[in-house]
């Protein structure tokens, strides 16, 4: 072992070192009772009681609750078909006008992507909560926060998408004298349209979830009657909500499934 | 197709790119009106900004350029897409929509006679889609109209492209290296329908190649370019294989030559 | 090539399918517009409205209140890190467990339908269970972002692992290796970047989540978002939705940079190999 000439060892291995001592670090500081999350397990232990029986109460849906559960769950999926569809007419044309190829126009496409930047950091439920303090309680502040929401996702990787996909046949389109609004019309939709539909679907599935507790804020849909229940404590009625959160959530996931095998 | 094929002239033209590149360097060219050119050079001798700055994707840095009596170095945008319009393109990656049908593709080659609004609802004209299914029984793949592009082989796409560019009812075509991605049947197959639209048409085909022997078998004026300038510029009869390697700046190789 | 004078265009294929497919979705649109019970005509003054509200907010924010504000969203971080930290820890082993070859069938299969029942239940729901245990405190935050973040930090977990090219787990089992040395050297190597990857994201989610979570009452900038729209303090409204969009954003940036750092990295890796 001692004519072996090692190269030498390759510098930053101390890194993950570092990265996780820093971690720990940030963990800990979250978790000190002075500035971070108290973590008492004495409330833990002295709530265990009281929140055993909820717990308990949620293995024993309370079935006769079921009829009342049916409109506002109709709601919620109407809420959650109406803001898919109308994020979809607003959102193709938008993505369009903020990727490079389909908008040359660096100035107009950084407000657009400025803007939906902004729109995308805040969630639906924030927004939701603002929007039923502007235009009152229902249906309507709900509708708009997902439009929100998903206007932000949709837009984002549709156009991502159409960065991504080659420039010739536009530049074909160029060539034949087409003006930027042909090509894109003609081109530029045809080769983002399975990303655009899948993105659709996709927004369709989150908003299936996410419609069903906007309500806890007032804007409609289940969301109201998880709040009427929680505030009486009744879990079992409870436990029956998210079953059926459950069971819609996966139906709308796999019927989605199924139409993107076909569709793409 | 009574329009009169398109001739052009080029004063000391040079082209230098945002990076400082010098693509084209003071080239002086007359095309006249129904010739075949084929333009032979290696990559990065200017031959694909040539084939660009006629059609105005690329912009002039000094001297005139006249395409059909227009001068493009003085042309607005809408003026430019008027003049792309009766300018048919063919590019070497076909660039077509992939996603889209075959007669979607063709249509392309009518966006510049199309209203706005009929590109939106995506109505074209009777007559428009009458000249598409034309252009492509021309090129033989009328049987392949309703299928989507990304269905079709390499020679088949090709194929498309020409459509579009007939489509155009063009007074020239200009072809960039159209058969690079294609097998030597299908490439002579390509260049052949080329030289038809050119014979049968008169429309005026400009062609660039590195492939000495499709030079020499289709085209009748050869033109030659090395670092953005011209180096021949003559009958392809007269082009000896010491022209070639004038051109080429270095001997003829096997990879230089397609074979058949 | 003579002019083609006469030709036949190929029949037109069927477009039944598509018919039935764009039939289907406009019958569930309309029933949807149709059944919802919304006043229309307040469609119409939305606009404005909105434009309204936005001027009371934004024209003049209240920055007195900045100060809680910043200290609501360090609360907001705190729940989603430790959220984040805790669904690691938990989901690294149960990810390994539910992919195909670590575990038997039935505990895989039970790992993952956890997994995609905790995905399908929004997070405050899991919040609003938890609370009856822990109270109205931001350890309920902390701890149903974990839960959540089990459900999707194990799913991508276990198929990063089914994803890892299987030589490298061959040469280890060749060579001799038991399974936990099979994991050291043969999977963790090849997912590590992608595992660092998908801890950022869902860091980055967790960081909205925790917003939402004040909703309900645990504490952070979501609670003191609440509180102040219920009041119609509109100043102070705008103040904390900029913090809100300020912080969020920052936080996406510094990860979005670390993560294309680490997936960039390991590719260059990749070409050395």
């Amino acid at each position: 072992m001692s004519a072996l000439d090692l190269p030498p060892r390759p510098r930053g291995r101390w890194k993950p070192l570092v990265a996780i001592g820093v971690i720990l670090v940030i963990t800990a500081i979250t978790l000190s009772p002075q500035v971070g999350i108290s973590f008492s397990f004495d409330a833990i232990v002295r709530n265990w009681q009281n929140g055993a029986s909820k717990i308990f109460a949620l293995v024993q849906p309370d079935w006769s609750f079921f009829p009342r559960t049916i409109p506002p769950l109709l709601e919620t999926l109407a809420m959650a078909v109406i803001a898919t569809f109308v994020a979809s007419l607003v959102s193709l044309p938008l993505s369009l006008w903020a990727a490079r190829l389909t908008n040359p126009n660096r100035w107009t496409r950084g407000i657009v992507r400025t803007l939906l930047n902004i729109v995308r950091s805040i969630p639906d439920l924030l927004y939701a909560s603002v929007l039923v303090a502007m235009v009152g309680v229902g249906a309507l502040p709900g509708i708009v926060a997902l439009l929100l929401f998903n206007i932000g996702i949709i837009v984002k990787m549709v156009s991502e998408n159409i960065e991504a996909n080659d420039a010739g046949p536009l530049e074909a389109g160029r060539a034949a004298g087409g003006t930027q609004f042909q090509i894109n019309r003609v081109i530029a939709t045809a080769d983002a349209l399975p990303a655009f539909v899948n993105q659709t679907l996709y927004v369709l599935e989150l908003n299936v979830r996410a419609s069903t507790v906007l309500g806890l804020v007032g804007a409609g849909g289940l969301g109201l009657l998880i709040d009427a229940v929680r505030t009486f404590y009744r879990y079992d009625q409870l436990s029956l909500i998210i079953l059926e959160i459950l069971v819609v959530v996966i139906v709308i996931d796999n019927a989605s499934d199924a139409i993107r095998r076909r569709l793409v | 197709m009574g329009a009169v094929p398109f001739s052009i002239h080029a004063r000391d033209v040079t082209v230098r790119y945002p990076n400082g590149v010098v693509a084209l360097d003071g080239i002086s060219l007359d095309i006249q009106a129904g010739e075949m050119v084929s333009v032979v050079g290696l990559s990065g001798s200017g031959k694909s900004s040539l084939i660009r700055t006629i059609n105005g994707l690329v912009p002039i840095s000094s001297g005139t350029l006249e395409v059909g009596g227009r001068h493009l170095e003085s042309l607005r945008a809408r003026e430019l897409r008027a003049l792309r319009g009766d300018i048919g393109m063919i590019f070497q990656g076909f660039n077509l929509a992939t996603r889209a049908s075959v007669l979607n593709n063709v249509l392309v080659g009518r966006l510049a006679h199309t209203p706005t609004w009929r590109t939106f609802l995506g109505v074209y004209r009777a007559e428009d889609r009458q000249i598409a299914y034309e252009a492509l029984e021309r090129v033989g793949i009328l049987g392949k109209v309703w299928d989507r592009a990304s269905t079709l082989s390499g020679g088949q796409q090709q194929r498309v492209a020409i459509a579009r560019a007939l489509s155009q009812q063009p007074r020239l075509v200009l072809a960039d290296e159209p058969v690079a991605s294609l097998d030597p049947p299908t490439a002579h197959g390509v260049m052949s329908d080329l030289r038809r639209i050119n014979r049968d048409l008169g429309i005026t085909v400009i062609t660039n190649l590195h492939l000495v022997d499709l030079a020499r078998q289709y085209g009748t004026r050869l033109i030659g370019l090395r670092a953005g300038q011209v180096v021949y510029d003559g009958a392809v009869a007269d082009a000896s294989d010491a022209v070639f390697e004038n051109i080429y700046g270095r001997s003829i190789e096997n990879r230089d030559v397609l074979g058949t | 090539m003579s002019v083609p004078s006469l030709f036949t265009l190929p029949p037109r294929p069927s477009r039944r399918g598509r018919v039935a497919v764009g039939i289907i979705v406009t019958l569930i649109v309309v029933a949807a517009f149709w059944s919802i019970n919304i006043n229309w005509a307040r469609l119409g003054s939305l606009p404005a409205e909105i434009l309204r509200y936005l001027w009371l907010m934004f024209s003049a924010p209240d920055w007195r209140k900045l100060p809680e504000a910043l200290l609501q969203t360090w609360r907001s971080v705190e729940m989603a890190w430790v959220g984040t930290v805790f669904g690691l820890i938990i989901a690294l082993p149960l990810s390994l467990l539910s992919a195909r070859g670590f575990a038997p069938a039935p505990v895989r299969w039970g790992l993952r339908v956890l997994f995609g029942v905790i995905r399908a239940v929004p997070e405050i729901i899991i919040a609003i269970v938890i609370l009856s245990v822990t109270g109205l405190t931001p350890l309920t935050g902390a701890l149903s972002l974990t839960v959540t973040s089990i459900g999707t930090l194990g799913k991508w977990g276990y198929e990063s692992i089914e994803g890892v090219d299987p030589g490298p787990i061959e040469a280890v089992r060749a060579a001799g290796g038991s399974g936990i040395e099979v994991i050291r050297w043969g999977v963790w190597p090849s997912v590590t970047p992608e595992f660092i990857s998908f801890w950022l994201y869902r860091f980055e989610i967790n960081v909205r989540a925790s917003a939402v979570l004040g909703l309900i009452g645990v504490g952070g900038i979501g609670d003191m978002l609440t509180s102040y729209t219920q009041y119609r303090l509109w100043p102070v409204v705008g103040v904390l939705l900029i913090v809100v969009v300020v912080v969020t954003m920052s936080i996406d940036a510094v990860s979005g940079a670390i993560r294309r750092r680490i997936t960039e990295g390991a590719t260059v890796r990749e070409l050395d190999r």
